[in-house]
């Protein structure tokens, strides 16, 4: 935890250093190694949590190396110089069969789907979670009118049917690229967990601990950062794992009705859509692949997300 | 109690005006404007292009125009202060009384808070008539879709919650856990390849009607056609019906059944159930009479927590099924740049989430008799 500050620049940082090596504040050290430590013992025995955390590192490793392994190309047509319609079934050649029209490879369009389907989960997330933490901190340390503007903000985003606005944001704002698409769910994401760490400010801003650092006149930004947002950590990861969830799922919907990522780069949700052309041939294997990806990841996720409440909930601490 | 449920009304109302700015401000950013779709017609000049703006008032600045959408100004005042605002003369009805006010009153029709979201830019029809057209197909899949997902959720949570850990329990759980993760559009194309593929083709792929038998759902034909064949009618809808309705509550059913089956297994650890146990009431009375109704609280806020879900959800499996409701008339405004009709949707939808958010807190204070305000 010592790192906290490590980014902060300049002659505070370089004052909170030296105050943390003489040993001020070694409390707060000390319980949260110890809290992460809790934390990862409890989680280990949770085991659909640890399956979770299993199915995303091979993922991830997929993501990563299947696109340099099996490389797509969406102009190189696999079959140029054949007039074929039908699709074939899974064979040993292609396990996840090939689709009708181009005679892609299923397996290397959900291979190099993934890169993009996580890449647009993860950073979608982290863009969301931090715009809530700071509307969140600022909501709940500052308080009074900013706090009341703030959250009628995040009550007026929450009641818009958020995936319309998304869907109407990728068609007009979109251009079917894929760091846009991020901006535009990582800015519809941030709601929730603003909502929490509102919460938990409020909570933590009125602890002995906080009511402590302040006589003594620890800064305003310390106690945010060092005291109050570790605290409210835990109950942030949890919703993070959430949003991950929704928006893998999320930005396949807005491909699949083709407002997302542009249909030269595969994502399960651009998959899915060209494979509904061809419900009349019966190439169920086309769309079951990509879909099976999306529920596996989705799965993960929320297994991870029930790991890490079960771990981190001090109220469940052993 | 009465205070309270007016309280939160008028809390609601600063929401819905935020959701009016926002849902205006979002399409004021759309690039290319109301014009866009003349982009790539060469026969069309600048000058026609201006002579558009102006006959639909686009060529007032931003506040007028929100000004006049909502129904705030007058659409006959032009004066302005500073170039940019509304003046004071604006917000004065041909009557002489506020604009705002209703129709008999101030004389004044335009805008949203007339009930007036002006003219779809593609079609020219009313957005009033294109909703209303589109809401009887959304509102027969979603109501239908809400009685089944109820009916099905407590059951499977009451069931799983009395029986706990037995194999049904587990079985639930595995659903729960899949279906959850399951997108629901996914769901819905393997439906189709299941039960409409080459294979099974025994269910129609998709739209409302059998539309080689009946005029289009919707139309004035139509209806005749419904009065001289009812009962024909109404099956071939629900043949249409089928597989929306199963793909659209499978993943409601899946996430409310855990959450019955949590609050009913808390209301099954209560005091009172032991006690009302202890005293030798049958199990049936002690599940259903002491355990269910108080079970039943936090399950009553959460479905109208969901209500909106519904209609998201609603919307997600019409575009795969083709039923002709709002989802469709939302994909087709946002292909066509058609913003006065994503404007009426778009609000007709969050006024909606606010509203159900509203009856969830009044619902949850009229049935918990613990709670008072």
């Amino acid at each position: 935890m010592s790192d906290v500050f490590s980014n902060e620049p300049g002659i505070e940082a370089e004052r909170l250093r030296r105050a943390e090596e003489a040993g001020e504040d070694y409390e707060v050290g000390l319980e949260s190694l110890s809290q992460w430590q809790l934390a990862w013992r409890k989680f280990r025995h949770h085991r659909l949590a640890l399956i979770g955390l299993g199915i995303i590192a091979t993922l991830i490793v997929v993501a990563i190396a299947g696109p340099i392994l099996m490389p797509f190309d969406f102009a190189t047509i696999p079959v140029p110089d054949k007039i074929v319609y039908q699709g074939s079934p899974p064979s040993l050649a292609h396990p996840m069969g090939e689709t009708g029209g181009l005679q892609r490879d299923v397996l290397e369009l959900v291979v190099n789907g993934s890169r993009t389907s996580l890449f647009i989960g993860f950073s979608s997330m982290f863009i969301g979670v931090t715009i809530g933490t700071i509307v969140g901190s600022i909501a709940g340390y500052v308080g009074g009118f900013l706090d009341n503007l703030l959250m009628r903000i995040v009550d007026v985003m929450l009641s818009l049917p958020i995936l319309f606005v998304i869907l109407v944001a990728g068609r007009f704002f979109g251009n079917g690229s894929v760091v846009l698409i991020v901006v535009i769910f990582g800015l519809f994401s941030w709601m929730g967990v603003s909502r929490l760490v509102r919460s938990q400010f409020l909570s933590i801003r009125e602890s002995e601990f906080v009511e402590a650092a302040r006589a003594v006149g620890v800064r305003d930004r310390r106690i945010i950062f060092r005291h109050i947002l570790p605290n409210a950590f835990s109950p942030i990861v949890v919703v993070a794992s959430l949003i991950v969830a929704g928006n893998i799922i999320g930005e396949a919907f807005v491909s699949f009705l083709g407002f997302g990522v542009s249909p030269t780069t595969p994502t399960w949700g651009n998959i899915l859509s060209n494979a509904l052309t061809f419900i009349p041939l019966g190439n169920w294997w086309w769309p079951m692949f990509p879909g099976l990806a999306i529920i596996l990841t989705v799965l993960a996720v929320n297994f991870i997300g029930d790991g890490l409440r079960d771990a981190l909930d001090p109220r469940s601490r052993a | 109690m009465i205070k309270y449920i007016v309280r939160r009304t008028i809390q609601a109302i600063p929401v819905l005006f935020g959701i009016t700015i926002v849902v205006y401000g979002i399409l004021l950013a759309a690039p290319g404007g109301p014009t866009a779709k003349f982009a790539q017609n060469p026969r069309i000049t600048q000058e026609m292009k201006e002579d558009f703006k102006r006959a639909w008032g686009l060529d007032q600045p931003v506040p007028v125009q929100y000004c006049r959408w909502m129904g705030f100004c007058s659409k006959e005042v032009d004066a302005k202060i500073l170039g940019v605002l509304p003046a004071p003369a604006a917000f004065i009805g041909p009557k002489g009384w506020p604009n705002l006010l209703p129709t008999p009153l101030s004389g004044a029709s335009n805008g949203v808070l007339h009930g007036d979201f002006g003219f779809s830019i593609s079609t020219g029809e009313l957005v009033n008539k294109a909703i209303s057209r589109a809401a009887l197909p959304t509102l027969i899949l979603a109501s239908s879709a809400l009685v089944v997902w109820l009916v099905v959720a407590i059951l499977i949570g009451v069931y799983a919650a009395i029986h706990r850990y037995s194999l049904f329990d587990q079985a639930a759980t595995v659903f729960a856990y899949v279906g959850y993760a399951m997108p629901t559009f996914w769901l819905g194309i393997m439906l189709i390849f299941l039960f409409s593929g080459p294979g099974l083709n025994i269910l129609p792929a998709g739209g409302m009607t059998e539309t080689r038998v009946s005029p289009p759902f919707g139309s004035d034909d139509y209806w005749v056609y419904f009065g001289a064949n009812t009962v024909a009618a109404i099956l071939d809808i629900g043949k249409h019906l089928i597989l929306p309705l199963f793909t659209l509550v499978v993943v409601s059913i899946a996430g409310d059944s855990r959450f019955v089956r949590a609050s009913m297994l808390e209301a099954l650890g209560q005091d009172y159930v032991r006690t009302a146990k202890a005293k030798g009431l049958p199990a049936r009375t002690v599940t259903f009479k002491h355990a269910l109704r108080n079970a039943m609280l936090p399950v009553v806020t959460n479905i109208g927590l969901e209500l909106p879900l519904l209609f998201t959800g609603a919307i997600v499996t019409e575009t795969i099924f083709s039923w002709p409701g709002m989802g469709r008339l939302t994909i087709q405004a946002i292909n066509s740049f058609d913003y006065p009709v994503l404007m009426g949707i778009l609000l007709i939808a969050a006024t909606l989430t606010v509203f159900a958010n509203l009856l969830a807190d009044v619902a949850y204070a009229v049935v918990d008799p613990r709670i008072t305000y």
